[in-house]
């Protein structure tokens, strides 16, 4: 009864604070930007979870898993239709490389951070070679996304001064998170606990033809589905099934419901003719499938060590200045980019709804203490970001 | 492209989809499940699974112009236990979640069907059915299990008195009938018209009905049993005070939702999602609660709440078109799951066991329907096209009469075993001709096509 309780409190929070944060609330610019985000669902999260009310306990949590799989897949979906390559080809393809680069500089800013941070001893974990491997890619690969309230937020007529900017920045925010999916997707699917034991070589290859073999039976399936045009509430139907069908298999073949349906969204964005009313289908729950996200992620807060605050500040900064120095190195790639600010990284803080995805497939994935506490650290650095993004965006677009 | 190209080359792309399809549960079935997470991942793989096959299955049938609902129900029937045993009876069970989600959803489009003035003006003829419906199926039924029961191997070991209360118990179950089904035909068909509205308006005050006649025949069952003349007042009374209580819960779920709809207004369809499962949930819970801390057994009825809400928003609001349309929105993948899992929750096995018994029953209840029926067509002077088919249109059974002879079951130990196989055995037949029969008789009556 517990399950069905909680389930009820979350979705109906959820729904309600959809509507405050995203519909008909009007506060000030900081209040506003605390509530655009859905940042307050993750203290809502904490509060329902096992460290206060325990409304959410562990086995509640266990019962809700296939809703867990269900929104990761949506997430996923959506994000791998924003890489409709008709679309991606109206920017210069300078632009789509410097989002890469970006994410991959970020990523391997923050990647080898935590590899030293660990290896160095300061913290005394008795972590395993793959553990750590694992949390700094996790890690890395929630750090390397951008989120794109902050530009969303920005006044009309600061978008129309400052309009190339604010375009290049949209754009990087929407395809940088690439880099970081796919790796923390094979992270999953190449995850030591379910190694076999066979020669690693051929464990690796197999697990590789069934993941691909999956993915493209999957593919054939809904191909076929798209085949003949369908009413509405027949395509809603088609995609509710699809990414069931998706994120169950994925988490039955030890792969990550993200990384499989993002693959998935993006073949279809390129395959089917029925793209539109697919993406605007996704889009209809986007929000509230996004702050139960926050909810759930913010059940697995600990707050039980003040060092974490601080180790959250010191990953806040790397992944900064990974996002700087990415930013500044993308401005020097081409005559369009040569045209922006170097100082670009600094519109790119903001962290938000893939990395929190990514932190919650890691969460699922990986149970255990060491999860618990990188997932509260990344959480708090997602707080710090929230404060700190909107005053470089602002500094950029003066320095613009 | 002509008609017939196209839907060959349809048939073969949901010929393929279905082949793929089986190949995925084939294997995922073979694969060995170790962890929590993998386990989840079978949860709602089965669910995607059964979601797109049954979609499949039902636009195939199509092309046979067969309702949808029986390509969802054969579906089920062949993911479920008892065929390929893709979901077990525990996969079953554990999805009686969405199950009474989507019943909760589908009982707002019951009540949101019905208009008050239509009702009115067709208050007589609904209520010569519901009188005759209950009178003369029970009756038959009744009789035909008194003077046969013996032959039949499945029941000729019971006792006589036995046999009398089996024969009561099933006289009842066998005036239920099953909302959705006629709701999901009704919507499926775009149909309108006075034969469609006494259906629906018979339907909806017999699914209700059929609730406290049942509570006077276990009664007259204990009294027949037990020789005790301790009628159960206190039950009669606290069942008026349930049905009165979902009501009102009902109108005032309504009157939020019409000022919802006039306030705000944006995705009804989630916040009724939201409200289906709270009501269905909620009852369940108020149940347990009361049952375990105060010993009293209060069962607020989810389907009756979520009727009367329907009904609320569509006569007592400006809203009714906007509640409808959003219902309408949901329909397709809520009836899609409801009906495959109801397709995979019947128990072919009491066919199989008592098949003889229960195919004379699906008869004698069609036939007493259809005299029921044609005698309110005749009393309050229906068309003759209308009085002559409606009996098609009342055969479908589902979820109501299984939880009665569930009910029965824990009341009457002694037969309640063969009473509940008996009606599962029955329902199994009717909730696959039902919805035929009834989709037949709106194409002879000639609203269908028409919303």
């Amino acid at each position: 009864m517990k399950i069905f309780f909680s389930f009820l409190l979350i979705i109906f929070l959820a729904f309600s604070g959809y509507h405050l944060s995203f519909r008909n609330f009007r506060l000030p610019l900081f209040a506003r930007k605390f509530y655009l985000t859905g940042t307050e669902f993750l203290f809502l999260g904490l509060l329902l979870g096992p460290q206060f009310l325990n409304i959410l306990d562990d086995n509640t949590f266990r019962g809700l898993e296939p809703l867990s799989a269900l929104l990761l897949g949506w997430i996923g979906l959506l994000f791998g239709f924003q890489f409709e390559i008709s679309k991606l080809r109206r920017f210069p393809f300078e632009f789509f490389i410097a989002a890469i680069l970006e994410g991959a500089m970020t990523f391997l800013f923050v990647f080898f951070g935590v590899i030293l941070f660990y290896k160095s001893g300061l913290l005394n974990t008795n972590l395993s070679g793959p553990t750590i491997l694992i949390v700094a890619l996790t890690l890395s690969a929630a750090a390397a996304c951008t989120a794109q309230t902050g530009v969303v937020l920005l006044a009309s007529e600061k978008v129309a001064k400052h309009r190339q900017t604010v375009k290049i920045l949209r754009y990087i925010s929407s395809i940088d998170g690439l880099f970081a999916i796919v790796i923390f997707g094979v992270t999953i699917m190449l995850r030591p606990e379910i190694y076999s034991g066979s020669p690693l070589v051929n464990w690796l290859g197999w697990t590789t033809f069934i993941s691909l073999s999956a993915c493209a039976g999957l593919l054939m399936l809904y191909i076929l589905f798209f085949t003949q045009r369908r009413e509405e509430s027949e395509l809603t139907l088609v995609v509710i099934g699809m990414v069931m069908f998706t994120s169950g298999a994925s988490s039955v073949l030890n792969m990550s419901p993200l990384f499989t349906n993002f693959f998935i969204g993006f073949c279809l964005v390129n395959l089917t003719r029925e793209k539109e009313k697919i993406f605007n289908i996704l889009v209809t729950i986007e929000k509230p499938v996004y702050l139960l996200l926050l909810v759930f992620l913010g059940r697995s807060w600990q707050l039980s060590s003040a060092w974490i605050i601080f180790l959250a500040a010191i990953y806040c900064i790397h992944r900064a200045a990974g996002k700087i120095t990415g930013g500044f190195i993308i401005t020097r790639l081409g005559p369009a980019l040569k045209l922006q600010p170097s100082n670009l990284g600094f519109g790119l803080l903001e962290q938000g709804g893939l990395a929190l995805a990514i932190l919650f497939d890691y969460h699922q994935n990986f149970p255990g203490d060491i999860t618990a506490q990188v997932v509260s650290l990344a959480l708090l650095a997602i707080i710090y970001n929230e404060f700190l993004s909107p005053n470089f965006l602002n500094r950029l677009l003066k320095d613009d | 492209m002509p008609r017939k190209i196209q839907t060959r080359d349809s048939l073969t792309v949901y010929f393929l989809i279905l082949i793929l399809i089986t190949v995925f549960a084939l294997w995922f079935k073979s694969l060995e499940i170790e962890s929590n997470r993998q386990q989840a991942g079978i949860t709602i793989l089965s669910l995607g699974i059964v979601l797109l096959a049954a979609y499949v299955f039902s636009r195939i049938l199509k092309i046979t112009k067969l309702p949808l609902i029986t390509g969802y129900i054969f579906a089920g029937i062949i993911a479920g236990p008892y065929i390929t045993g893709f979901l077990s009876v525990d996969d079953v069970e554990r999805f009686r979640l969405v199950d009474d989600l989507a019943l909760s959803f589908i009982a707002f489009t019951a009540g949101g069907a019905l208009h008050l003035q239509s009702l009115k003006k067709k208050s007589r003829i609904i209520l010569f059915n519901v009188a005759l419906l209950t009178i003369v199926v029970f009756a038959i039924v009744y009789l035909f299990i008194i003077s046969t029961g013996r032959y039949f191997d499945f029941i000729n070991t019971l006792s006589s008195t036995n046999i009398t209360v089996f024969a009561i118990l099933l006289g009842v179950v066998s005036v239920a009938r099953s909302p959705s089904s006629a709701i999901a035909i009704i919507s499926e068909c775009r149909a309108s018209g006075p034969f469609t509205e006494t259906i629906l308006g018979v339907t909806v005050v017999m699914d209700i009905l059929v609730i406290i006649f049942f509570t006077f025949a276990m009664t007259i069952g204990k009294i027949v049993i037990n020789g005790s003349e301790a009628v159960y007042y206190t039950a009669l009374t606290g069942l008026s005070l349930e049905i009165l209580a979902s009501i009102l819960i009902g109108i005032v779920l309504g009157k939020g939702i019409s000022i919802y709809i006039d306030k705000a207004g944006h995705d009804l369809p989630l916040f009724l999602l939201f409200l289906a499962f709270g009501v269905t949930r909620t009852s369940l819970w108020i149940s347990d609660f009361t049952e375990t801390h105060f010993n009293i057994f209060l069962h607020l009825e989810p389907l009756l709440i979520c009727m009367s809400t329907g009904f609320t928003v569509q006569n007592f609001g400006s809203g009714g078109k906007i509640f409808m349309e959003s219902l309408d929105r949901m329909a397709l993948p809520i009836y899609v799951l409801f009906f495959s899992l109801a397709g995979a929750s019947l128990n072919i096995e009491s066919l199989i066991i008592c098949w003889p018994l229960a195919l004379s029953l699906v008869f004698v209840r069609a036939g007493s329907i259809f005299l029921a029926t044609w005698t309110a067509g005749t009393i309050s002077r229906d068309p003759s096209i209308h009085k002559n088919n409606a009996w098609m249109a009342y055969l479908t059974q589902a979820g109501v009469a299984i939880g009665l002879a569930q009910l029965a079951q824990r009341q009457f130990p002694e037969i309640g075993s063969y009473l509940t196989t008996v009606v599962l055995a029955v329902i199994s037949i009717n909730q696959v001709v039902g919805p035929i029969t009834f989709k037949a008789a709106l194409n002879i009556v000639k609203e269908t096509g028409r919303d």
